[in-house]
């Protein structure tokens, strides 16, 4: 009883007009609609950023208002955390790409997706609509922590209703995945042979699922705290302020494996398809991301270190952290095996992936610097802080993502970019990104707290050439989108396997076809990433 | 269906999948039982920090409401699992009979806990009045806790009379058969989410004595 | 297309749970109830064990509306594991937030 009409149009042609996309019930053109919104938002966020960075060039005010300094991180975090990252990769390339990998046609509930992206608009809008009345954004920090979210002028109930909304959708794109992969995929492809972004996908769909409940229903506590001035979180009448930690981080901790987990399942996608081998340890690789999941839900004391939390609380939260680097390690052993002995073919998709491999260790190897109860202790709420979670974010997830558009846009749209100037928009971003954040990890060692508008003069050396990194890093975004866009309108037209990848989504048109596939997808024989069969 | 120029999968994302629908529905019982479960986390918190304070103040409840709302909720979720069986054995008169039943249990339960709401709140027991603001430590976190936790459980019991409603017209219009009871049974188990909730407000709320 | 749906549906032939065995479920929960309240109101001498034992009961109960009204008896076993998976989540979560506390 298949509702789609089967036709030989792709998903472009099928229809046309604003309201067939806004409206459409077809995660392809879902996962595009979240692509253009994303990105959007994602230059708003780096636009403040630079901002930022601008008034950090030089100690003293340079053209920010202190408190419009902390309105301004706070909305560069809002947006870049819960409007970018958090559904980044699952919402675009998931919700395109998840169904087609597993042979598919669709997720298990399309009107459900359809509802995700809408009530994602709805929360982003809400999350903008901050900027316009009243005393303006929230200046607590993307975190609202209380007391101060309760007590600030600024525009926190909304922005906290903003948070909600998103979680909402985050919860039923997660929920959405997990019937997918259980119910959905083709027939012959158990769990052991699926690729492993949908594995990615499914681990981090449970954190989805499991973890944003707690952050909508803390929520919601800040906003009975504002409407009805109970002092929930008030010590003076038996409450405590550190548990608003607790929940907040029982939630925000997992978070960040939402936005980690699906970046390592798109390296585990490059890194076979650029080297023409197969994945070095496909389960490892699959059950490290399981793992990961669970063990990040036992972690987000590590955030509390100096907050006041007991003694042995910090000491458990502190081993449970080291705990956690263990799965993350045995992935990048298993990639950096992976290129061992195969055939590479430098591509821009692939330097994103090594790029990513550095610079994500990088952030990790300081996580576990942080995480180590003693070293955190001098190092919480500085600048290495800043760096460490930048480097994961953006030089973990962020270019992971490029990496995604990068390898993918010639499906998408069944054209290729100039490949020349995307290797080039790569070194200018990998270079930009790293005299950007590596400054922030040596001035954070010599001391300087973070969120502040203005330093001490002996900081100053570091935070220019920072300043001077955000510059870089902005021109390389730039020449990449531009790039892409490019290829996107005018590149040449590619067949339907540009890269020589062996999943599910290179056996079907580009673009594809309204139904996905024009014939029944065929399985590798020898698992997911079967290479020598040819 | 057949189509002469195209081809389309069998294991498509439209075809009607009872199984696919239920799973849906328990991983979203599963974010609802987190979502109280970090209000009970809160309340497991502030009872260890004002052991003395949630325990005088529990006494202000009524245990025998309580008791009834809970015989009550019991008995309405056998009303509507026995419904279950009943559109299993294709009897969708009794089906429907039991989800009325269902309906009824709901509406009594709304207006037991309306009484009792008054009642507190004639006291002045609700976040933001006087006796509210002038309660000892603790006890004024109970009282906020209560009305947020019965409160969102409330708004749960609305929704779900809401969703029987929804059934029960679409049983009506023979759209829910023996063959295709995925609604009637995911609004069962939504209804016996809202009763696993009670299962737990209760005697963390109404029995500390 | 039909077909194949039928069959799919055919593979997985529900069990029809009883009027009779729903009903012995609710006794079973109505005298649980009973217990515990009776517990909270007379065993006043129990108190520091109330707790425990309250919230054993609920568990019990939670449990037999789960696994009776909730069909979990006779669904797919990934329903129990997932429910296992939860029910283990939030405790832990539970247990790691008391150790905090208790310690302070």
């Amino acid at each position: 009883m298949a509702t789609a009409v089967a036709t030989d149009l792709n998903f472009f042609q099928v229809k046309r007009g604003f309201f067939s996309w806004i409206f459409s019930i077809d995660h392809k053109r879902i996962g595009l609609l979240y692509m253009y919104s994303l990105i959007t938002f994602f230059l708003v966020g780096a636009t403040l950023g630079v901002l930022m960075r601008l008034e950090l060039l030089n100690p003293g005010k340079d053209f920010l208002e202190a408190q419009t300094y902390n309105q301004v991180f706070t909305l560069h975090g809002v947006i870049m955390i819960f409007l970018f990252i958090i559904p980044s990769i699952p919402a675009v390339f998931g919700n395109f790409f998840l169904p087609i990998m597993i042979g598919t046609d669709d997720v298990a509930f399309p009107r459900l997706n359809l509802l995700s992206w809408w009530l994602y608009i709805i929360g982003a809008l809400m999350a903008l609509s901050t900027l316009v009345f009243g005393d303006g954004p929230a200046d607590t920090g993307w975190t609202f922590y209380a007391p101060y979210s309760v007590n600030t002028s600024t525009n926190v109930t909304i922005s906290v209703l903003a948070a909600f909304v998103l979680g909402f959708s985050s919860i039923l794109t997660g929920l959405n995945f997990i019937v997918t992969i259980h119910r959905l995929r083709t027939p012959g492809m158990t769990f052991m042979k699926m690729p492993l972004f949908a594995w990615s996908l499914y681990a981090t769909s449970w954190i989805q699922l499991l973890a944003t409940p707690i952050i909508g229903i803390t929520l919601m506590m800040i906003v009975a705290e504002r409407v009805f001035g109970v002092g929930l979180f008030d010590p003076s009448i038996g409450g405590d302020p550190i548990l608003y930690q607790h929940l907040f981080w029982i939630y925000s901790h997992p978070a960040v494996y939402i936005m980690a987990l699906p970046a390592f399942g798109i390296i585990s996608e490059l890194l076979p398809t650029f080297s023409q081998r197969t994945i070095f340890g496909y389960s490892a690789i699959a059950f490290s991301s399981l793992a990961i999941a669970f063990i990040g839900y036992f972690v987000w004391g590590h955030h509390m270190f100096t907050s006041g939390m007991s003694g042995p609380a910090r000491i458990i939260f502190s081993i449970l952290t080291f705990l956690v680097a263990i799965p993350t390690a045995i992935k990048v052993f298993n990639w950096v095996a992976t290129l061992y002995k195969g055939s590479i073919n430098v591509q821009p998709p692939l330097l994103y992936a090594l790029a990513f491999i550095f610079q994500f260790s990088v952030g990790g190897l300081t996580g576990v610097v942080l995480g180590a109860l003693a070293a955190d202790i001098h190092l919480h709420d500085t600048y290495f802080v800043v760096g460490h979670f930048h480097y994961v974010m953006f030089g973990g997830a962020g270019f992971a993502f490029f990496g995604a558009l990068h390898y993918w846009i010639p499906k998408i749209w069944g054209r290729m970019y100039n490949i020349r100037v995307a290797n080039i928009a790569f070194s200018i971003l990998f270079v930009g990104f790293n005299v950007l954040y590596f400054p922030m990890l040596v001035v954070g060692l010599m001391g300087m707290p973070r969120r502040y508008y203005d330093y001490l003069p002996e900081f100053h050396l570091p935070n220019m050439i920072s300043t001077y990194g955000s510059w870089i890093l902005a021109v390389g975004l730039l020449l990449m989108l531009g790039n892409l866009i490019v290829g996107v309108r005018k590149g040449k037209k590619v067949g339907r396997n540009p890269w020589n990848g062996i999943t599910l989504e290179w056996q079907t048109p580009s673009p594809p076809p309204l139904q996905n596939f024009d014939k029944m997808p065929e399985l590798p024989k020898g698992g997911p990433y079967d290479f020598k069969q040819e | 269906m057949e189509h002469a120029t195209g081809f389309v999968l069998p294991n498509s994302g439209h075809n009607r999948d009872a199984e696919a629908s239920k799973m849906g529905m328990w991983l979203f019982l599963f974010t609802e039982l987190l979502l109280f479960g970090g209000l009970f986390l809160v309340y497991m918190v502030y009872r260890m920090l004002n052991p003395e304070a949630f325990l005088l103040s529990s006494f202000e409840l009524n245990i025998t409401l309580g008791t009834i709302n809970t015989v009550v909720l019991l008995v309405s979720s056998m009303t509507i699992a026995m419904s279950i069986t009943a559109i299993m054995r294709g009897d969708s008169k009794k089906s429907v009979l039991l989800l009325y039943l269902t309906l009824a249990a709901s509406v009594i339960f709304m207006i037991i806990k309306f009484f009792e709401w008054s009642a507190k709140i004639n006291y002045g027991y609700f976040p933001g009045m006087e006796v509210y603001q002038n309660l000892p430590d603790g006890e004024s976190l109970f009282f906020f806790l209560y009305f947020f936790m019965t409160g969102l459980h409330a708004l749960h019991v609305i929704i779900g009379a809401v969703l029987i409603a929804v059934v029960i017209y679409r049983t009506q219009k023979g759209l829910v058969t023996a063959q295709k009871y995925t609604l009637t049974e995911n609004a069962g188990l939504y209804w016996h989410l809202v009763d696993l909730i009670w299962i737990f407000l209760f005697p963390l709320l109404y029995l500390i004595h | 297309m039909e077909h194949q749906n039928e069959q799919q549906e055919h593979k997985q032939t529900h069990h029809i749970i009883s009027y009779k065995e729903h009903f012995s479920t609710l006794v079973a929960l109505l005298l649980l109830t009973v217990l515990t309240v009776s517990i909270s109101v007379f065993g006043a001498e129990l108190r520091s064990l109330s707790v425990a034992t309250a919230l054993l009961i609920a568990s019990v109960k939670a449990l037999v509306v789960a696994y009776y009204f909730m069909h979990l008896k006779y669904d797919l076993k990934i329903y129990r594991w997932l429910v296992l998976l939860v029910m283990v989540l939030f405790v832990v979560f539970l247990v790691l937030t008391s150790i905090e506390y208790l310690n302070r």
